[in-house]
């Protein structure tokens, strides 16, 4: 079912932590909020389940306005960060909570809750109490509570969160497996990059109660649209510096190089001051553009090799290389950067 | 584990040893809770004949006889009379016998320094009195000497009888029992007590969780107001609550006036209605213990299990009965069986509030009538040993109670796994 969020606010007393918001997720798409912690992407999950009332602005489930309904009156499925699952009831029961709390016949929840247990591979576990289970059967328990009355849209809150780092990546793939064959309208709230990357068809980054961005998670890391989300997307992170255009050149201190022609000949201007951004995997030995730094920290991480650049300006520049350490730390070394992958930013942080 | 146990053993495996120790003697205020004692009263007289003690003998055990030898002579002097007179009754009625306090005095009036104060005549009589009534005797030899002392003889089957007859003292017995089982309060007292509890523990626990969940559901200022002045009925002294309801429901008090508004003939309704003041005024008590205990587990059930359950579909109604009380069996459990086991043993807002009437046993509940009978009875004797069996059967049903508590909230389970993970 189609989730649309028509200029919907939300404010706490006088804090505004949503303004006019507008979102809208396709039918079986499965979107990631995407953010740093208090962004307010709860709080919009929270908005769209019911649990916290709407200032303004409209919330639609397809052609149903469900702004001013309970929670309990929407058709959604949650999963907790905690998976706030029942204690005292078993599995099975957990499960079948709401589809007992709309009275349905004996005979349809045992089907029906046999049915997402098989999916969910948990049949086994149906018997038992949710303090017997591990944290990631736990995870699965509270996903098959979500799923079993078929929601209009699956929201999720930090599910992975309280896992450690193999179940993580286990429960990344199951959840986008089990996502697509319910083919259910699903909303991810992380604060994770690679979980929103790796398991969302888009992903709405947000920043101080507002959408920065929203597309695809190769959009995101390829166009940003502000200096705010080609910093927050990315791992390791890319690398700032500041400057000033002189005669079509980006100009810093230690650091200056030919821009390239479709920033030439947008609006830069003369002594305008400027942002570039850079990715690790632009900046390596060969690229065309030299700049010259010292190493100050090299990381290694197997497969990859992580390096500190500091230029003339006292400016960290940071590189991943795939191939054999090359230098140590202190070498003053001249590498390259591919100017045509650089990203350019104005004074308010807006992408040129 | 040793010293819960000595806690254990102190504080009540020794108390209930005694209690059910004391329940088969006969102890009360008439025979004291020392051990033997052995005095011929009048009254033990008139028993005597009809145990068929021979009449000769009973006569001679309530003989008197006043006798002016050394020993009574030497207890005259103690008295403080003037000495002329000590002087006079030593010269004169020295080896002197009397047959009655009567020809005593007659005598002692003969005399030229005689006594004027009756006071000083009944001291004389009392030095030289030669009588085994009234003595106390407190081993079965000095009974033996006190008879001999007194002239009279019996052979050793009578002495055992009389041993029987004149002693005093508590005695084993298991008529407390019996006593119990045949009285006609007994069925009355304890219905009185079963309705007591249940209807009292019926309005805390339930009052309680209502309040628990009322303040849950409300902004958090406002139930803090709330929880605190339901804490008002705990927290003041117990005489002055009651007073105050007594003042409330007084036929001029407030009830009377405030109904008398409304056309109502004023009335005593502490009289009217016992019970219910009865089963409210303590209700109010337990129910601010229960709130406390109640609001807090609500509160300590993770927010985002209620959360869940709002968005699975369930009302408040629906929470509360399918999630929010499961989760508080345990409180429950706690506040019920503690609740039953303190309305069965706590009377002071009884005693305070109606003392177990109006009229004869109207409110009179198990405990209070253990206060009643054993340290505070109005009838007669305070009767320890009685009072110690209606406590027996109070500890008694206190653990029956308990037990079927435990087994009725599956403690077992309770305690085997945690409830909340996270």
């Amino acid at each position: 079912m189609e989730i649309r969020l028509e200029k919907f606010s939300k404010s706490f007393g006088p804090v505004n932590a949503i303004e006019d918001m507008d979102l809208a997720i396709g039918d079986g798409e499965m979107i990631a909020l995407l953010g740093p912690s208090g962004c307010g992407k709860t709080t919009t999950l929270y908005a769209i389940c019911g649990l916290h009332r709407v200032s303004a602005g409209r919330i639609w489930f397809g052609d149903r306005e469900v702004t001013h309904l309970v929670p309990q009156e929407r058709k959604v499925g949650v999963v907790f960060q905690s998976f706030a699952l029942y204690p005292h009831l078993s599995t099975f029961e957990n499960i079948a909570f709401p589809l007992q709390i709309r009275k349905e016949s004996n005979a349809d929840i045992e089907r029906k809750v046999k049915d997402i247990a098989n999916t969910l591979h948990i049949e086994e576990l149906l018997g038992r109490r949710p303090g017997q289970l591990s944290g990631g059967q736990q995870q699965r328990v509270a996903l098959a509570r979500a799923l079993v009355r078929r929601p209009d849209v699956l929201l999720m809150d930090e599910p992975l969160a309280n896992l450690d780092a193999g179940l993580r990546l286990e429960m990344r793939s199951e959840i986008r497996r089990i996502q697509r064959e319910s083919g259910c309208t699903s909303i991810l709230v992380t604060h994770d990059q690679v979980e929103a990357m790796s398991m969302c068809d888009r992903i709405a980054l947000m920043h101080k109660g507002k959408i920065q961005q929203i597309g695809t998670p190769d959009e995101m890391y390829h166009q940003p649209k502000n200096k705010f989300i080609a910093g927050f997307i990315g791992n390791p992170p890319i690398s700032f510096a500041d400057g000033v255009v002189e005669d079509g050149r980006f100009v810093a201190q230690g650091l200056s190089f030919e821009l390239p022609d479709q920033i030439k000949g947008a609006s830069v201007s003369a002594g305008q001051k400027i942002a570039i951004g850079v990715r690790p995997e632009y900046l390596q030995p060969d690229f065309a553009t030299a700049i010259e730094g010292e190493v100050t920290f090299i990381e290694s991480q197997g497969r990859e090799i992580l390096y500190d650049l500091k230029l003339g300006g006292g400016q960290i520049f940071r590189s991943i290389q795939s191939s054999e350490q090359t230098c140590k730390l202190g070498d003053q070394i001249h590498w390259g950067i591919d100017v045509n992958s650089v990203f350019f930013f104005d004074e308010q942080g807006v992408r040129l | 584990m040793l010293p819960a146990s000595v806690t254990v053993t102190l504080f009540f495996v020794i108390p209930v040893m005694m209690t059910f120790v004391f329940s088969f003697t006969t102890m009360s205020s008439d025979t004291g809770i020392l051990g033997n004692r052995y005095i011929v009263t009048k009254a033990t007289i008139l028993d005597l004949t009809e145990h068929g003690i021979d009449a000769a003998l009973v006569r001679q055990l309530g003989h008197k006889v006043f006798r002016f030898n050394d020993a009574g002579l030497a207890k005259i002097r103690e008295i403080g009379l003037d000495s002329s007179l000590v002087k006079e009754i030593e010269e004169k009625l020295s080896g002197d016998e009397f047959a009655s306090e009567k020809a005593l005095f007659a005598a002692l009036k003969q005399l030229i320094n005689r006594p004027r104060s009756f006071k000083h005549r009944k001291a004389i009589s009392k030095s030289v009195v030669n009588t085994i009534t009234n003595q106390e005797f407190r081993t079965a030899a000095a009974f033996r000497a006190g008879l001999v002392a007194n002239g009279i003889k019996v052979d050793d089957a009578t002495f055992g009888q009389l041993l029987d007859l004149t002693n005093t003292s508590w005695r084993w017995t298991t008529d407390n029992y019996v006593e119990l089982l045949a009285s006609d309060f007994t069925f009355k007292i304890l219905a009185n007590t079963a309705f007591y509890v249940f209807f009292t523990l019926l309005f805390n626990v339930g009052f309680a969780l209502v309040l628990a969940l009322a303040t849950f559901y409300m902004p958090s200022g406002q139930s803090k107001f709330f929880r605190a002045v339901w804490l008002i009925p705990r927290i003041s002294p117990s005489v002055i609550y009651v007073m105050l309801w007594k003042w409330f429901t007084f036929d001029s008090g407030f009830m009377s006036y405030f109904l008398g508004s409304l056309g109502v003939e004023p009335e005593n309704w502490l009289n009217e209605f016992p019970w219910t003041f009865v089963i409210i005024v303590n209700g109010f008590v337990g129910a601010s213990m229960g709130m406390i205990i109640f609001a807090s587990a609500v509160l300590a059930i993770p927010a985002d299990v209620l959360r869940a359950a709002e968005v699975d579909g369930a009302y408040p109604m629906q929470q509360v009965r399918r999630i929010i009380l499961p989760l508080m069996a345990w409180p429950i459990l706690f506040i019920t069986s503690y609740q039953t086991l303190s309305l069965l043993t706590s009377f002071e807002y009884i005693l305070l509030l109606t003392d177990g009437g109006p009229g004869f046993f109207t409110t009179e509940t198990w405990a209070l009538n253990a206060y009643h009978t054993a340290l505070s009875n109005y009838f007669g004797n305070l009767r320890y040993g009685f009072g110690a069996t209606l406590a027996v059967v109070l500890v008694f049903f206190g653990v029956a109670l308990s037990l079927l508590y435990l087994r009725l909230f599956d403690f077992k389970k309770l305690v085997a796994e945690p409830l909340i993970e996270n």
